[in-house]
């Protein structure tokens, strides 16, 4: 039961995502600081105003980071599908560990 | 990309790129404006006292006292990646020495910030409020490298190195700036023209001769450079 938590929780700190998320993750992390950057400095530039470019480019990295980082679900919509180990009848992979057949 | 912790890490060293390269461009920019500035500066009153340079001292010096009037138009340096604009009051006489270079000495400065560097200043709570409101609603304010002093006493009395300073020829006081950027470099006062930067129009006074010792006269009269 604790075994069980503590790998739920591992999981979730972890925050695997699937090899698809992760070439769209990448992209988009790219496309948004990009343009984050392009957009604060254009707006600095013409309405004449530093701080205003430094909160919107502070601004849309936090955006950038809270739409990446976590594992959103967005991002594991294809997960990989192993194929089944020939031989092997149940869903258990069949694994053999010190003889014994492990589920 | 797989997990959380590269992920975080991909997007932190991307935006530090990102971060560098807007400032590179803001850096950049400041050569899209014109820089003309102009000052004129003339003396007003200059008189020559003997004192010590600090209580317990035994030498004595010649200390000259001048007050200046000052009118400049800096206006132009004012942008949005404009900090602070430091301009000073030099006096320069020639060296009795054989050496090179003029004595120059600064006798008056003063710092103008932007709206955005406003918090910075050194000053007391009711000149802040002051500062901050003279510019409520404007990231930038132009108008404040506009200064007309009249009959300005200098911040520092000078000296010169050998302690004789009376009866001096061909004083001239010159005005300088710095613009401290928020990103790039700290710019000087440009000796030549570079591209839309110009050099300082006028900011030379007439030169003046110190008056002999402790005779408090009024210097005749200089038109402004």
């Amino acid at each position: 039961m604790a075994d069980q938590l503590i790998e739920k929780v591992r999981d979730a700190a972890e925050g695997q995502i699937d090899f698809e998320g992760q070439r769209f993750a990448e992209r988009l992390a790219t496309a948004l600081l990009s343009i984050v950057g392009f957009i604060s400095f254009a707006v600095g530039f013409f309405l004449q105003d530093i701080k205003l470019a430094l909160f919107i480019g502070l601004g849309g990295a936090a955006l950038t980071f809270l739409v990446v980082v976590p594992p959103w679900p967005v991002y594991n919509q294809k997960p990989v599908h192993w194929l089944q180990v020939p031989g092997s009848q149940s869903a258990g992979q069949g694994i053999i560990v010190d003889g014994k057949v492990i589920s | 990309m797989h997990s959380t912790l590269v992920r975080a890490q991909n997007v932190f060293g991307f935006f530090t790129t990102v971060c560098f390269v807007v400032a590179g461009l803001i850096a950049l920019s400041d050569f899209s404006w014109e820089r003309k500035p102009s000052s004129t500066v003339s003396v007003k009153d200059v008189q020559v006292v003997r004192g010590r340079p600090h209580y317990y001292s035994t030498k004595k010096e010649e200390y000259a006292h001048i007050r200046f009037n000052l009118n400049t138009d800096l206006s132009s340096l004012f942008t949005w990646n404009t900090k602070q604009v430091f301009v000073y009051v030099s006096a320069t006489w020639p060296s009795n020495s054989t050496g090179p270079r003029d004595n120059e000495a600064v006798i008056w400065d003063t710092i103008i910030t932007s709206p955005s560097a406003d918090h910075l200043q050194n000053i007391g709570p009711a000149a802040m409020k002051k500062l901050v409101k003279s510019a409520k609603g404007k990231s930038i304010d132009p108008s404040r490298g506009k200064l007309n002093l009249k009959n300005q006493k200098a911040k520092y009395q000078i000296t010169s190195p050998t302690g004789k300073l009376a009866e001096t020829d061909d004083v001239v006081l010159k005005v300088h700036y710095n613009v401290q950027p928020w990103v790039g470099m700290l710019t000087w006062t440009p000796q030549v023209d570079f591209g839309g930067w110009k050099t300082m129009k006028g900011g030379v006074s007439k030169a003046f001769t110190l008056p002999a010792l402790k005779k408090k006269k009024e210097e005749p009269k200089k038109a402004t450079s």
